[in-house]
């Protein structure tokens, strides 16, 4: 019954995207604004769809083309793909608030209205691909997604670098579609059928290899080491709300489709779970590890979501583990866990990204080192970004918290219970999951104090001004939407019918809340009322400069030096003098080099072979009529060899 | 529910009563050490009397994170100090004792506290978070295996339950817990910002990592800081002593129990005390860089610790 | 007498007392404190010989534990000591192919290691099950970070330690998995004299004593400053 509604929002988000590209010869605001309507529509009654489902429990089925047997495109909604559809929803609502106004500040006129239609497209299309019900409409749409969000990537194709970034990531989103179409089709010949069922014994050697091909699809596509190197470049080249869409909603697609398969297509063995674990610990430290080290905003939290993205992955390889092992209970925590922090990552990462949207727009520059003293020029987009760099650190009583505790929870409760050598892998895991934690609360400290705090570093940050309502009006939603699923988490996990063992943080907000005020009024009554304002202490120096502050390299100097082996920074230091004796300097070269060690060592090479081979390939098309004409001659002999001797 | 309410007010209001005492014992017994009859050892309550009565300054470049920082800090601080029974274990309420979610709140503390050493754009204040930000970042992995081996021992995620099997048992602890008591001294050291980490004594830039992130804090604010300081070292000590020598830990309430319970703990509290004063004027402050080292050691000592139990 | 679980409780402590001591002197740079490390290896050494005497009361542990006291508590510590004292050797900073702390991840790589080999070796045999077993893995792995010790430092006098931390190790493990002969124990100590012996040659030069040596090192203007108030 509630097929209807479904059908619904794909109607609005149709219609989303004809209005614009029917108009996009004039420049006009309307057609923009209709098209954002749409969106908003479509998110909220996808919302009320995907909360029905997850709250009665009833699927949505619809058969949209079935032209013969083994081919048909049909949609299937069940608990998980509605998780994810509220995901999609929450997201893409207030994404669409904001860019009603960001995208009147954009350059380009009337290719305006083609970013808005695209951006429907690219929602439709991930709407399509969690809610498919069979592999091969699930391919479908997952190429559609893929080629929707290249269009986006590329908005502002005049500057080189994004052309470079659009192109990579055409890449290397067709390479992760490559993967998975050779996973379902190995799928298909192991099985015999395209759709999500079980696969029960006897397991043809063949669903191993499937596993692993859709494994690598789905991690290219979200940005696990080493196939993450797309995101640094993608992202900060793309404008800022299909940023948020692409980090918050599009990398979980690609976790969505790795659940599905594993929960309704495989039976899991152990080594497919350690293989999750060790690629998400390895994303999450190094993903955090190389954000510590950007001084661009926007590439920060790429990398900062190539992190999560790990925890995610952590989440989803320790449940498969457990479920090898046999400790089912403990397995489910672990992947509601995962899940959560899914939904919690796309609200505070595109909360991130639509506020450091709202700072690039205000500032003109995306680089960190040239911001500082917004809080005071900002106020509300700067509270707003407080929120989500709480929320990211994992900090109490917030939703980043919430679902790291309950991986967390899993890991300690199932030490006890395994045998001694998975011990020992899951305490390496378990630690460094631990240090990331630690290094993203770092990152946001670091990242939060240059842009917002003490003074300004440039003349536009000095002159920036606060963004228009709309572009906050988003982002609060957002905010609040962190709020209260940190301090209600274990409440609704109850009201989901799950029991896990989540402390009550509703009851920890209290006593918070509880705590200060007690602070305050004995303070109240106690201490001295009087304040004044007064110059910071600068040692000695006449007035205060914005260049005595603390720069962004600098707060994380201590930990490039302490993990130096990692980063493998070059340092150059020549000096040439006149003399022997070294006294009279003439000139010098000094360079610290961090070698971009992914791209130097696996990407450069492998694209570099890949030309060589087809350059060579390429000769067999050098245009001359007579050599296709000698081809057609020896294609005909040996037809007539074959038919005649091995036939 | 009433026990808890009960438990809620008492175990606030002993740690805000001890915390200053302990904190003067130490640098007592570090004076005595170095030949000097140092400060009393209610000069930190004075200390923060003193600081009550002065007023607050606060720098034109500091945003609201100045003002509210050293509340959040307390009360995260206080919720914190819930979790770590002193001398009357109830039955846990809610999450209320997890320790996972302890180290986080003592975590929420330290944000806070980095946030506003950024907030006044002097270096001193950001050299302070730099460095706390990225200490604590290194520790964190080692914290995190002490409390696995501590949840792995005790079968429990909660501190209370932890504490009701260690005073149930009575008796002192087997080696394993000893070992588990070396690397939880570590920690409590390397969180505190003692030395060899930290000299909580001096004000200059080059040594300090907590002091730096506080200097720019003044009159109330200060006193709360130093105060947040205080019960971060008291909660660090308890969780040592009442897992190791639980001598007096009361489970179930009387009045004769809690006056007997609050006088051991003041005793032990203040050998323990002894023990950081001596261990501190035995050491000399390590170069930030050799750190690392010190810390991989500590890892490697509490990974030993679970491999030994968990293979042996 | 005595409880076997207190007494398991104990050895678990040396064990860990031992490594720690092996990690320290992977990864120090300071001298001074290098033998004093080693003495106090050898003294949990020592221990766990009596506590095994304890627990199965064979007397050849205990005359063992009489020598290790004797030679690698007292008399070798006390050699090196001497040197060191004289030749004023204070730091070793310099580390060939591993720094400390990867010297450390190394080392817990290796027991882990050498337990999941030994277990496949032994496994099935009686040896494998007793609690005896983590004690030959410990002795495998010692043995192995006085190898790394040797080849990773510079200055001799850190790889004659690390030399006898291999000793050490030989000796850890023999006293867990075999009956160990008290002539192979002997012939260890002898080995070790030499060892140390071959030291003070290569210090003083064999046709010399310390005092010639002395001079010899102020006619060249080599010799530091020693005079103290």
């Amino acid at each position: 019954m509630g097929a209807e509604f479904f059908l619904l929002v794909l109607l609005l988000l149709l219609a989303g995207i004809a209005v614009p590209l029917a108009t996009s010869g004039q420049d006009r605001r309307i057609s923009r604004t209709a098209a954002h309507v749409c969106t908003i529509a479509a998110s909220a009654v996808l919302a009320a769809i995907a909360l029905f489902v997850l709250v009665t429990g009833q699927e949505i089925t619809w058969t949209a083309y079935q032209p013969f047997g083994f081919f048909s495109i049909a949609f299937v909604i069940d608990r998980l793909a509605a998780f994810f559809l509220l995901i999609i929803a929450a997201v893409s609502l207030c994404v669409a608030i904001y860019s009603g106004e960001y995208v009147e500040h954009l350059e380009g006129g009337s290719r305006r209205n083609l970013l808005c239609g695209c951006v429907n497209l690219f929602i439709l299309s991930m709407v399509l691909v969690v809610a498919s019900a069979n592999t091969l409409s699930f391919l479908f749409f997952w190429e559609l997604m893929a080629a929707s969000s290249f269009f986006l990537v590329m908005y502002e194709y005049t500057l080189p670098e994004t052309r470079k970034a659009g192109i990579f990531y055409f890449v290397m989103t067709q390479l992760s579609t490559l993967f998975v179409l050779l996973g379902v089709i190995l799928l298909y010949a192991g099985t015999g059928s395209f759709a999500f069922s079980l696969i029960r014994s006897p397991v043809s050697p063949l669903i191993p290899v499937a596993f692993l091909c859709l494994f690598l699809g789905f991690s290219i596509k979200a940005g696990i080491i080493p196939f993450h190197k797309w995101l640094p470049y993608a992202h900060p080249a793309s404008p800022s709300p299909i940023s948020a869409l692409m980090s918050g909603v599009m990398l979980k697609i690609a976790v969505y489709g790795l659940v599905r398969f594993l929960l309704d297509v495989f039976t899991p063995e152990l080594w497919w779970g350690l293989l999750i674990l060790a690629a998400g610990t390895a994303s999450a430290v190094l993903g955090i590890i190389y954000a510590l080290k950007e001084h661009d905003v926007k590439a920060m939290l790429a990398y900062s979501s190539i992190e999560n993205i790990g925890i995610i992955f952590i989440g989803i390889g320790l449940s498969v583990v457990l479920t090898a092992v046999n400790l089912p209970v403990l397995a489910q925590i672990s992947l509601l866990g995962a899940l959560f922090h899914a939904l919690n990552h796309a609200l505070f990462k595109s909360l991130l990204f639509l506020t450091s949207g709202s700072v690039v727009h205000a500032t003109h520059t995306r680089d960190i080192e040239h911001m500082g003293g917004l809080s005071h020029v900002m106020p509300y987009t700067s509270a707003l970004f407080f929120v989500g760099a709480v929320a990211i650190a994992a900090l109490p009583p917030l939703n980043g918290f919430a679902s790291e505790i309950l991986i967390f929870i899993s890991f300690f409760s199932s030490v006890s219970a395994v045998d001694p050598l998975l011990k020992v892998v899951m305490f390496i895991a378990l630690s460094l999951f631990a240090l990331t934690s630690a290094l993203s609360a770092a990152c946001f400290v670091k990242a939060f104090g240059s842009i917002f705090l003490a003074m300004p570093r440039s003349e536009e940050s000095a002159k920036a001004r606060e963004v228009p309502f709309l572009m906050l009006l988003g982002p609060a939603i957002l905010a609040g939407a962190c709020i209260i699923l940190g301090l209600f988490a274990l409440q609704l996990f109850t009201l989901a019918g799950f029991a896990v063992p989540e402390p009550d943080m509703l009851l920890i907000g209290v006593l918070l809340l509880v705590m200060a005020g007690f602070t305050y009024v004995v303070l109240h009554f106690t201490a001295s009322r009087e304040v004044r304002v007064s110059e910071t202490w600068g040692c000695g120096t006449l007035s205060q400069q914005p260049s005595t502050e603390y720069t962004g390299h600098g707060f994380s100097e201590p930990i490039d030096i302490i993990f130096s082996s990692i980063y493998c920074t070059r340092l150059k230091n020549e000096r040439m003098f006149f003399d022997e004796k070294n006294c009279h300097f003439r000139e010098g070269v000094a360079e610290i080099r961090l070698l971009k060690v992914f791209e130097e060592y696996l990407y450069l090479p492998v694209s570099r072979a890949s030309l060589r081979v087809a350059t060579a390939v390429s000769r067999f098309q050098n245009g001359c009529l007579d050599t296709y004409l000698l081809y057609v001659f020896f294609a005909v002999i040996a037809v007539i060899v074959y038919l005649g001797w091995f036939a | 529910m009433n026990g808890f309410l009960l438990y809620l007010v008492l175990n606030t209001l002993v740690v805000l009563a001890i915390a200053p005492l302990f904190v003067s014992l130490i640098k007592k017994v570090k004076a005595r050490t170095q030949g000097r009859s140092g400060p009393s050892v209610f000069q930190t309550y004075y200390n923060l009397a003193k600081l009550l009565k002065k007023e607050v300054i606060y720098s034109p470049n500091s945003s609201r994170i100045m003002r509210v920082a050293p509340i959040v800090n307390m009360a995260a601080l206080l919720v914190a100090a819930l979790f770590v029974p002193l001398v009357f274990v109830p039955e846990p309420l809610g999450g209320i004792g997890n320790i996972i979610l302890f180290l986080y709140l003592l975590a929420l503390a330290k944000f806070f506290m980095a946030l506003a050493g950024l907030d006044a754009g002097s270096s001193f204040g950001g050299m302070g978070s730099s460095r706390e930000m990225s200490i604590s970042a290194i520790i964190e992995p080692t914290t995190i295996i002490v409390f696995a081996a501590l949840v792995f021992v005790f079968k429990s995620l909660n501190i209370f339950d932890m504490f009701a099997t260690s005073a149930a048992a009575g008796t002192l602890a087997t080696p394993v817990l000893i070992l588990l008591g070396i690397s939880l001294f570590i920690i409590l050291i390397v969180e505190t910002s003692r030395l060899p980490v930290d000299n909580p004594e001096t004000h200059l830039e080059l040594t300090m990592i907590h002091e730096g992130m506080i200097l720019e804090q003044s009159g109330r604010n200060l006193a709360l800081m130093e105060l947040s300081a205080a019960v971060k070292l008291t909660l660090l000590m308890a969780i040592l002593i009442n897992l190791i020598v639980p001598f007096g830990l009361m489970t179930t309430f009387t009045l004769a129990g809690l006056l007997i319970a609050a006088l051991l703990f003041v005793v032990k509290g203040s050998i323990l005390a002894g023990i950081i004063g001596l261990f501190e004027s035995s050491t000399a402050k390590m170069r930030f860089f050799r750190l690392p080292s010190l810390f991989a050691m500590a890892f490697f000592f509490s990974t030993l610790i679970i491999i030994i139990e968990v293979f042996a | 007498m005595i409880d076997p679980a207190f007494i398991q409780g104990l050895i678990k402590i040396l064990f860990v007392v031992v490594v720690i001591t092996a990690a320290y002197i992977i990864s120090t740079r300071n001298l001074l404190s290098l033998v004093s490390v080693y003495a106090l290896q050898s003294l949990s050494l020592v221990l766990i010989a009596l506590a095994l005497y304890s627990i199965e009361g064979a007397p050849v542990l205990l005359a063992i534990a009489a020598i290790t006291f004797a030679s690698k508590v007292l008399i070798i510590p006390y050699f090196i000591a001497t040197i060191q004292e004289k030749v004023r050797i204070r730091r070793d900073i310099e580390f060939h192919f591993l720094s400390p702390t990867t010297s450390l991840i190394i080392s817990m790589g290796l027991m882990l290691v050498i337990y999941i080999a030994l277990s496949k070796i032994l496994a099935g045999t009686h040896a494998r099950e007793s609690f005896l077993f983590f004690g030959a893995v410990l002795g495998i792995s010692l043995m192995l970070m006085g190898m790394m010790v040797t080849f990773s430092r510079k200055r001799a006098i850190t790889k004659v330690l690390g030399y006898l931390t291999m000793e050490n190790g030989v000796l850890l493990f023999g006293l867990f998995v075999t009956e160990l002969p008290f002539i192979i124990e002997f012939l260890i100590i002898i080995d070790l004299v030499i060892v140390v012996l071959l030291t003070t040659i290569l210090t003083v030069g064999i046709d010399s004593t310390l005092e010639d040596y002395h001079k010899r090192l102020h006619r060249f203007h080599l010799w530091e400053e020693e005079e103290r108030p």
